[in-house]
């Protein structure tokens, strides 16, 4: 871009310049990065928008589209997602799975948020450290070792559903962790001591005063939680204990070894859908919840902050 | 005819097929490694006579060295009436029993008929013999036996409760070599291993080949579809029988190597794969030259072949006996049943002939060794069409010369299975 | 105002929760390890005391993991998978965390959208959306024959190392996206003025102050994908299913199917975890220098 003064005559650049002063303006937007940037956002979605709209295809065709229908939905009679017992069956199990961790790791996952950032005695390193290990670990190790323990140490708990929720619940809680500590290194101590100079007792100043403002931070755990549970594969394989514990990436691999079909790609849109709108809500939940933060200008991306280790 | 989306759990737990382990070591039954602080290898100890034995010093069984199991508790007496009311539990592969069937034998003897699954016949061995599941009867493979005989998991049978053994199933498996004199199991279903493939894309004439296990050293131009049992058993086996070395149940380290060099030259011939999805890949498409059991194809004609896709397409070959793996899996009693007189009279309710039959057909695709069903009254129901007619398997393919893959000594499973990763790592430096 | 022991109390749940659930279990995983088979029913026998462990195991993985072993080949190939992937899924995702960390102006957040995106789409439903585009007659092979780059289809899912490794970096490249553009939008922008002000071109600015400065969010995301990736053997059996292109987590998965060896299954895993651990180490170390130089500076 040439820089132009009023009233002078234009000069005009050589073109190489021209182009070269185009594409590294550094207070412009360079171009070879937007293309980039463009280019990796449509190749990372749009392979699963195709997945998408195939398990909408009418005929048993995952390649060649041949018209809408909603039979690997509710429609074919033996293999849709709603009349085939294996794909349902898979679903709930699913369902239960994710339901059960929520349940269970959200209020661990809170306690331990909470005690972690305030506690400032010896164990509180080493608790810390070893609540950042799951997220670190793969999962093949922790498939292993939870297979063994359920089969060596614990074999009351043989593998099944418990083990299934148990393993679930281990690698869930630090995601919790994480997202709620860092709500609460936003929030700070502030507003429990401002209740207590009013004189609230410590319980209340928890209760009445943290849990709310947490509740943000709680509910986008808990959706965290419940999304990376429905997606797990390994750990739920590793301890399923055969057919009735298959859940539905077991499923999706299972078929896609040998030959998926559209119904297949049905049942992951419909986790795709739930996982999604599990998410929305929390999003709109911690929009709420926050509104009056925003008011005041909090950075939006200062949550992001989660992703260093 | 039952939901075919149910098969795929039955031949998942082909996946876990035991030839491979689970059977145990050749250890006498007191010995014990614990002194050997860096010892990986078991002792190796040889019975009476100095033929090697499996667990608990049982000699090893083969089908021409028949062995009678010992009873470690009497049988129960004849003449008892079934137990009722409570539940009954079968425990066996996911989906490897028609559960329609079951309902009906719990309404005769008014009982509930639960199912439990195991993910394959080694781990559920393990989850019985750790006490996790209290299983009324159980299904068994005939290389599993010994240890589950050795660790006292299954019960003898007393025959008198039944007759359905003598009067229904092929004589060759009435008194097994395995188990003579039936005490402790009775037969369930029957295969063998072959070759599958599409007719249509493979243009060699496979089942007139001097050696058609070749076919896959032969199958460059097939490269990226072609695929062998993801079974350490089947592979290896494949390979010494190519040679001609018929003992299937070898423990001849160089006999193995030499197999699993063989098996490595296929990376490079044919870009190999390995897989236990033929039933599928074959009829789909997918894949072109499959190893796979005699009910795949049965299997890939009742339920998997696609619409426009004719049955024609589907090929099957399978050597003549004593060149071809058979097998057969069992049920057995458990030790921990409840419930005994019932347990035998469901061992008689599931070699009924209708019921086996419609298990069969309805649901599990694999064939029941039953003289009434045969392959030409298969052939003229129309359960399998005539060029499949060699996945159908007749009394005539057991016997003392037939090939049967069974428990070996510890050191040999650990010779098979250390060749089976050998192969499976993908070769390189 | 609070009681001292109310944070370690509220901590307990969580941290006995780990401690029986996770660290338990790799104890568990070592004892096996380090421990014998039972003759009978060939399940492990874990040793439990440190005094009498068996090494017997672990000394013959480290047989087969040397050089002409039968995991050599597996190993190898396995960090090869693990390196390429990486510098590609770096060479895509830093200037894609760079332009929206910097420069993305009103599209930012409809970008983040679409970056967060795939956290919650399932692994394997972006493999399978994989599966049937790369399948023989799926829209890959259309395009590349319609513009004519390909003369006739490709076999991708023939067992390719090149579509493990694709695979590999489209499952695993978000989760390196996200932190390094959260480290990428901490970065002041006035260092970047400052020197350009001192007369650096864009280029020399861009290596001498943002590419150091982004070196931790680098090597967290790094981290984030690289450890997982070790143990993956799903991704190749998803699309290739062939043994030239299996990772050392196939082998860990062959041996705990009801083998006669369950040790060596857990003396890999073993093995896998003490090097991961080195690779932690490393990283840890690397954070700690580059902290205490931030704080220097």
């Amino acid at each position: 871009m040439s820089i132009v003064a009023e009233g002078q005559p234009k000069e005009r650049l050589p073109a190489w310049s021209r182009f070269r002063g185009w594409t590294t303006n550094p207070w412009g937007r360079p171009r070879f990065l937007v293309v980039v940037t463009w280019a990796y956002v449509l190749w990372s979605i749009v392979p699963v928008l195709i997945a998408i709209q195939f398990s909408f295809n009418a005929t048993r065709s995952r390649t060649a589209w041949q018209g809408f229908s909603t039979r690997w939905y509710w429609g074919d009679p033996v293999d849709s997602v709603w009349h085939d017992p294996t794909l349902r069956h898979a679903l709930v199990q699913s369902l239960k799975l994710a339901s059960a961790d929520v349940l269970i790791a959200t209020p661990i996952g809170v306690l331990l948020a909470i005690g972690l950032a305030r506690w400032q005695g010896r164990g509180s390193r080493a608790s810390n450290f070893l609540m950042l290990f799951p997220l670190v670990t793969p999962e093949i190790v922790m498939g292993v070792s939870l297979l063994l323990v359920f089969t060596q140490v614990f074999t009351f708990v043989h593998t099944g559903t418990v083990a299934q929720i148990l393993g679930h619940v281990t690698f869930s809680i630090s995601y919790v962790v994480v997202i709620v500590r860092g709500r609460l290194f936003s929030i700070g101590k502030q507003y429990e001591e401002a209740a207590a100079d009013l004189g609230a007792s410590p319980s209340a100043a928890l209760v009445r005063v943290l849990f709310p403002l947490l509740m943000p931070a709680i509910v986008a755990g808990a959706a965290v939680v419940f999304a990376v549970s429905i997606d797990d594969f390994v750990i739920s394989q590793w301890l399923s204990s055969g057919g009735g514990t298959d859940t539905v990436p077991i499923q999706i691999y299972s078929a896609t070894r040998a030959a998926p079909l559209p119904s297949t790609n049905a049942i992951a849109s419909v986790m795709l859908v739930v996982t999604l709108g599990a998410i929305a809500l929390a999003f709109f939940v911690w929009r709420a919840f926050t509104r009056g933060e925003r008011r005041t200008g909090a950075k939006p991306t200062e949550s992001l902050g989660v992703f260093e280790i | 005819m039952a939901h075919p989306k149910e098969r795929p759990g039955a031949l998942t737990r082909r996946t876990f097929l035991l030839r491979t382990a689970g059977a145990a070591s050749a250890l006498s039954a007191g010995g014990f490694l614990a002194s050997c602080s860096s010892s990986t290898t078991p002792e190796e100890t040889t019975g009476a006579k100095g033929e090697p034995v499996g667990p608990g010093g049982l000699p090893l069984a083969r089908p021409d060295r028949r062995v009678t199991l010992p009873l470690w508790e009497d049988p129960i007496e004849s003449g008892l009436e079934p137990e009722t009311g409570g539940t009954f539990t079968v425990f066996n592969y996911p989906a490897y029993f028609y559960k329609k069937l079951l309902k009906d034998f719990g309404k005769k003897y008014d009982v509930e008929v639960q199912y439990t699954g195991f993910d394959n016949i080694a781990s559920g061995i393990q989850r019985l013999a750790s006490g996790g599941v209290k299983p009324d009867v159980m299904e068994m493979t005939p290389d599993n036996l010994d240890l589950a005989v050795a660790g006292k998991l299954i019960k003898p049978i007393n025959l008198d409760y039944v007759p359905n053994l003598k009067k229904n199933v092929w004589p060759e498996l009435v008194s097994p070599f395995y188990d003579v004199g039936s005490h402790y199991t009775v037969p369930y279903t029957c295969y063998a291993t072959g070759i599958a493939w599409r007719n249509d894309k493979v243009t060699e004439d496979i089942a007139g080949m001097p050696q058609p296990w070749d076919i896959f050293w032969e199958s460059s131009a097939y490269r990226g579809k072609v695929a062998l049992l993801s079974e350490q058993r089947e592979t290896i086996a494949m390979a010494l029988l190519r040679k001609g070395q018929l003992d299937v149940n070898t423990e001849d380290p160089k006999l193995i190597d030499r197999a699993v060099a063989d098996l490595k030259e296929l990376y490079d011939v044919c870009n190999i794969k390995v897989d236990d999805v033929q039933y599928q890949s074959i009829p789909e498409g997918t894949s072109w030259l499959h190893q796979a059991w005699s009910g795949d194809m049965i299997a890939a004609y009742i339920y998997y072949l696609p619409k426009g896709t004719p049955a024609s397409v589907l090929s099957y070959w399978k050597a003549e006996k004593g060149k071809v793996p058979v097998q057969n899996d069992c049920f057995s009693i458990c030790s921990t049943t409840k419930k005994p007189v019932l347990a035998h009279l469901f061992l008689n309710f599931l070699l009924d002939n209708g019921v086996a039959y419609s298990n069969f057909v309805d649901f599990n695709g694999y064939q029941p060794p039953l003289d009434e069903i045969d392959p030409s009254e298969l052939l003229s129901k129309g359960i399998v069409p005539r060029h499949l007619q060699n996945s159908v398997l007749t009394n005539d393919d057991f016997g003392p010369d037939s090939l049967q893959e069974m428990t070996l000594t510890a050191r040999g499973q650990r010779l098979w299975e250390d060749g089976y990763s050998d192969f499976v790592a993908g070769g390189g430096s | 105002m609070y009681r001292r022991w109310l944070w370690p109390g509220f901590a307990f749940p969580g941290v006995l929760w780990l401690v029986v659930l996770f660290v338990v279990p790799f104890y568990a995983v070592l004892a096996v390890a380090l421990g014998t088979v039972d003759p009978i029913l060939s399940r492990p026998v874990p040793i439990w005391n440190p005094l009498e462990w068996n090494v017997g195991w672990v000394v013959e993985v480290l047989h087969r993991l040397a050089p002409g072993g039968t995991f050599s080949g597996v190993a190898v190939r396995t960090v090869e998978y693990v390196a390429i992937s990486l510098a590609l899924c770096l060479l895509v995702g830093y200037p894609v965390a760079y332009y929206i960390a910097r420069h993305a102006g009103r599209t930012r957040n409809a970008l983040l959208i679409l970056l967060i995106l795939p956290f919650w789409i399932s692994y394997l439903m972006r493999m399978l959306a994989w599966v049937n585009l790369l399948s023989p007659d799926g829209y890959v092979n259309r395009f590349l024959v319609f513009t004519h780059a390909l003369g006739q289809p490709r076999d991708w899912l023939g067992g390719h190392p090149s579509t493990v490794i694709l695979a590999l970096v489209y499952g695993y490249i978000p989760y390196l996206i996200l932190p390094l553009y959260a480290a990428l939008d901490r970065i002041d922008r006035s260092h970047l003025e400052a020197a350009r002000d001192l007369g650096a071109s864009p280029f020399s600015a861009f290596v001498h102050v943002t590419l150091p400065l982004s070196k931790v969010g680098i090597l967290g995301g790094a981290v984030l994908i690289t450890l997982p990736m070790f143990g993956d053997y799903y991704t190749p059996n998803m699309v290739s299913s062939a043994p030239q292109t299996s990772m050392i987590g196939n082998q860990i998965d062959l041996y705990f199917h009801g083998g006669p060896q369950p040790t060596i299954g857990a003396a890999i895993t073993v093995l896998l975890a003490a090097f991961l651990t080195v690779l932690m180490a490393y990283y840890m170390w690397t954070i700690h220098r580059a902290s205490r130089e931030l704080q220097a500076a």
